[in-house]
């Protein structure tokens, strides 16, 4: 129960965004379950939407899926990240815990387990909440598409921006980790100005390039 | 758009976004990390959380809005503020995105 009402702002940040993944896939060809099982399924958040995007302009299968496990990659990080906090845990449980794996899930449990309060239980329960709020956000927006119309309207393009910021604040809590969010940040933007000198790194990739330099800057030089 | 085509890429990207996620568990969470590369984890999460605050912050849509006049920065700073001094998610989530909403009519 503690895990569900620390996934609770999730919830509430998915519900819209998933209502806009619904109304989007509708409204490129999907049925309304093609969507939800989509959501259920993959739970890839940005990746669903690129998916989408490339699904539109008629790309291959192979090409669709690629780009969304590269904009994915992160996971990677977030699984070898949390890897420490979970030894001794059946394997059952950590493949549970492992399909819930987002950004937000990730970035909740890592800033409870500072405070040592966070168990497997209460991990599980941020998970079951984050997946229920992106799944029941997909059918609500595939069941109701003509009735919810634009959904930027209701300020959803900022659901994740939001959500983001709050989870940066909570996880930047020493200089160290100040820092080194900085840097990241400093290359996310920076990275893509490049490609004015012919060097163009893929969208997909920036997250992942911008976030292992920092990480790296921070292990080598600060310690 | 054929259904057969939209469900095979939604059972791949079912496998592919596991595949990510679960192996890098198993295996790392069964093995003993070198001092430095527990040291470098603990940096990923603040690290992931800058660069995507930032990408989405300073170049929604993937092009840069390097403006006073761009409503994402403009929103995302008090959600910081709010955030800071109420330590809560769903608090900071729902007043950023009214705030948004609010800016974003503003600037026309």
């Amino acid at each position: 129960m503690r895990g569900v009402r620390l996934g609770l702002p999730i919830f509430l940040g998915y519900v819209p965004v998933g209502a806009a993944f619904g109304v989007i896939a509708t409204t490129i060809g999907f049925s309304a379950l093609q969507a939800v099982v989509c959501s259920a399924t993959a739970l890839a958040g940005a990746g669903q939407f690129i998916a989408l995007n490339l699904m539109k302009e008629g790309a291959g299968v192979v090409a669709v899926v690629a780009a969304t496990t590269v904009v994915n990659l992160r996971y990677v990080l977030f699984g070898a990240t949390l890897s420490p906090h979970l030894k001794g845990m059946p394997l059952a449980s950590q493949a549970l815990l492992a399909f819930t794996l987002t950004d937000e899930t990730f970035a909740v449990n890592v800033s409870d387990r500072r405070t040592g309060a966070s168990s497997g239980a209460s991990m599980a329960g941020v998970g079951a909440i984050a997946w229920t709020g992106w799944v029941a956000g997909t059918a609500a927006g595939a069941l109701a598409a003509s009735l919810i119309g634009d959904p930027s309207r209701w300020g959803v393009d900022f659901a994740m921006p939001a959500m983001f910021t709050a989870l940066l604040i909570a996880l930047a809590e020493d200089r160290k980790q100040m820092v080194v969010a900085a840097c990241a940040a400093l290359l996310a933007v920076g990275l893509p100005a490049l490609a004015s000198v012919g060097i163009a790194i893929p969208s997909s990739w920036l997250i992942v390039i911008a976030s292992m330099g920092a990480a790296t800057l921070g292990a080598v030089v600060l310690r | 758009m054929s259904s057969s085509y939209i469900w095979a890429v939604v059972a791949f990207m079912a496998v592919a976004n596991y595949a990510v996620r679960f192996p890098p568990i198993a295996i790392v969470s069964r093995l003993r990390l070198p001092e430095q590369v527990v040291r470098w984890l603990s940096y990923v999460p603040a690290a992931v959380m800058g660069s995507l605050v930032a990408g989405e912050v300073l170049r929604p849509a993937g092009e840069y809005l390097l403006t006073l006049r761009n409503p994402y920065l403009l929103a995302a700073v008090p959600t910081a503020f709010i955030y800071h001094r109420t330590r809560s998610f769903l608090g900071a989530t729902v007043a950023g995105m009214l705030i948004f909403v609010g800016i974003r009519a503003l600037l026309g």
